[in-house]
């Protein structure tokens, strides 16, 4: 288990890791993710022992290792341009760590063998990098990481160098591998696809703090502020500015300058007044045959084949439509649009979430 | 690119003609000199002028090492160049790695400054260097003459700052310094710290890290910096003619320049068979030096 309690670091008058609070369980896959900028490699490379800490502590299995050196800690780390000595073979890179602590050859060609085996590189350990494809090195990248055994692995972006067809076949891989080693990880990515897919829990990082942690489809479902409901989930959550009057019994009532009009229940008359924005994911628009529901024109239709995506609204503030299947639908055309109101959010102007609650 | 038209065609056909009718020209008139030192070396009755050898002998490149010293001049010039090289290349190892890593303030003007003085002429700089090297051999002769007495100058000739192999190599080695710390300097700018980082993880001491990952990761950069340096110094013929006095010390540059300055006559044979001795470590070491060149100077390490 991975403990970090109000971590801080900072360059000259720059703080980047603002206060940060993560706690990762033994055998978890957590995805640390945001955009770039946001502090994410630097607090991996924290975790690694590769950059100082200033403030807090770091825990690793309830030992505080703040400043004990990176090869002590029992971490290993898969680099993103993976690092691999060109001057080395597949075996010497992945034996290195065991040939340091002068390990006999036999011991360390029998471990070698071992991880090549799990990593499907039996075939190629007496090449060199530079005769490797991206997966391969990829592979090599973390039979080096896991042939020391560690408690906690660390990636840093692993991925970014693949291309699109190889990353997702790795992100199989990674996940196979992770359950066979039943391994503790800690990934980094700026892509939030990679973090819904593959993580037990995502961290959410933005401006040198954590803006939410939790299971993927916690955050899917309810994100704590406006920049991890944005971030999170792909197409994007329409963000609509709204005005928020309370109503009678129990009920807060939206509208906006695109038409909609609709009650929220509000219980405890909880969400906030005047000017607010809804945010609303795109499966939570439906379109309707009702006569009271608001009618708009459609900008773009995008057919996925199983899905199509309508871009309805203005051009300041296009609003995006799911819907099943290949519809008849073309651009230009009117669509009415009936609101989900289980799935509405609504942020305050700080981008605080308030959701819509029935009275029990 | 773009098909030609026949008019065309014919045209890029004579200029190409007449491109190449130029450049033969120019190169056969760089290429003479050197196969004029061939032949001339190769042959009994050497004249200035380019003539087939009527009797082909290797009686020149005897006489260089049976009757003039050549072989002690070869040992000289190999010892003290081979020397400064291989100072260049661990100083420039070393100083392009910190200049790399390190965003000290001064280190711009560092680079620029040390580039001035390939910059300078050697001439101007001989007057002061002979001044500073002159300090500091009586400071060491005052040193050593208490306690060796009569060896002072036996040990000398190896240690001392004037007329000594040390001087020699350190001279030498400071004129090709700058340029090796650029060429090392940008190397390791190419060469991404995660390797040094995987390497701290992996649990690698300072020691192993530069031993195993970094010297062999660095070893196209020291190549290059080293043979450029070598070439460079190997070319130099001031320096030894001013530090240099003794017979002993007289390096391949020096005993070429003295045969060709003897008054009562001018051996062609031997000058040419002396000059193509000195000639050919150059051009070994730009063969070496050409295939790591291409390595350094198209983007460092790939893999």
């Amino acid at each position: 288990m991975i403990n970090l309690k109000n971590v801080r670091k900072s360059y000259g008058a720059v703080e980047v890791i603002k206060g940060v609070n993560i706690t990762v369980e033994d055998g978890e896959f957590a995805v640390f993710v945001g955009p770039s900028g946001c502090g994410k490699s630097t607090l991996l490379r924290m975790i690694a022992g590769l950059e100082g800490i200033d403030e807090g502590d770091l825990i690793l299995n309830g030992k505080r290792i703040n400043d004990v050196s990176p090869d002590k800690r029992g971490i290993a780390m898969v680099f993103q341009s993976y690092a691999l000595y060109p001057h080395m073979t597949v075996a010497e890179n992945i034996g290195f760590s065991l040939s340091l602590k002068k390990v006999p050859q036999a011991e360390i060609n029998r471990e070698v063998g071992a991880v090549a085996e799990v990593l499907q590189l039996t075939d190629y350990l007496n090449r060199r990098p530079a005769a490797l494809s991206g997966g391969q090195r990829q592979r090599v990248a973390i039979g080096r990481a896991i042939i020391k055994k560690p408690s906690l692995i660390l990636f840093d972006e692993p991925l970014s160098n693949l291309d699109s067809a190889l990353r997702v076949q790795m992100r199989a891989e990674l996940q196979r591998l992770h359950r066979e080693l039943k391994a503790t990880v800690v990934y980094v990515t700026h892509d939030q696809v990679e973090a819904m897919t593959m993580a037990d829990r995502i961290v959410v990082m933005n401006g040198g703090h954590v803006a939410q942690q939790g299971a993927p489809m916690d955050l899917y479902h309810a994100p704590e502020n406006e920049f991890v409901a944005t971030f999170i989930g792909s197409p994007k959550m329409n963000i609509i500015p709204v005005t928020v009057t309370r109503g009678n019994g129990g009920v807060a009532h939206v509208e906006s300058a695109l038409g909609l009009s609709f009650d929220l229940p509000d219980a405890n008359n909880a969400l906030p007044q005047g000017a607010a924005k809804l945010g609303i994911r795109p499966e939570h628009l439906r379109l309707s045959t009702d006569s009271n529901a608001v009618s708009m024109e459609v900008a773009i239709v995008e057919r996925l084949g199983v899905e199509t995506y309508l871009t309805v609204g203005t051009t300041e503030n296009p609003v995006v439509v799911r819907t099943e299947g290949d519809v008849a639908i073309r651009a230009g055309d009117r669509v009415s649009l009936t609101v989900d109101l289980a799935g509405c959010h609504l942020f305050d102007s700080a981008g605080r979430v308030s959701r819509p609650s029935s009275a029990i | 690119m773009a098909a030609l038209s026949p008019s065309e065609a014919a045209n890029a056909g004579r200029a190409n003609l007449m491109a190449y009718a130029t450049l033969s020209i120019i190169s056969i008139f760089c290429i003479i000199p050197f196969f004029w030192v061939l032949l001339a070396s190769l042959d009994g009755n050497a004249k200035l002028f380019l003539a087939w050898p009527e009797n082909w002998t290797i009686a020149n490149y005897a006489r260089v090492f049976t009757k003039e010293d050549g072989g002690k001049w070869l040992f000289n010039s190999l010892f003290m160049v081979g020397g400064a090289t291989l100072l260049v290349m661990v100083l420039a190892g070393l100083g392009g790695y910190a200049l790399s890593r390190t965003n000290a303030w001064w280190k711009l003007p560092f680079l620029y400054g040390i580039l001035l003085i390939r910059v300078l002429p050697q001439t101007a700089l001989v007057v002061p260097l002979y001044k500073l090297m002159l300090t500091l051999n009586n400071a060491e002769g005052n040193l050593l003459r208490p306690i060796f007495g009569e060896y002072t100058r036996a040990i000398m000739r190896w240690t001392g700052f004037i007329d000594g192999y040390l001087g020699m190599i350190l001279l030498l080695a400071t004129m090709q310094l700058p340029l090796a710390l650029w060429i090392m300097k940008t190397f390791f700018d190419g060469l991404p710290r995660d390797y040094e980082e995987a390497a701290l993880m992996d649990g690698a001491t300072l020691i192993q890290r530069i031993r195993r990952v970094l010297i062999p990761l660095a070893l196209p950069g020291l190549a290059a910096a080293g043979l450029f340096a070598f070439m460079s110094a190997w070319g130099d013929f001031l320096l030894p003619l001013t530090f240099l006095s003794s017979p002993e010390l007289q390096t391949l540059p020096l005993g070429l320049f003295r045969a060709f300055l003897r008054v009562n006559e001018i051996d062609y044979g031997l000058l040419a068979a002396l000059a193509f001795i000195y000639l050919l470590p150059a051009v070994i070491a730009f063969g070496f030096a050409r295939r790591f060149l291409v390595q350094t100077f198209s983007g460092g390490v790939k893999g």
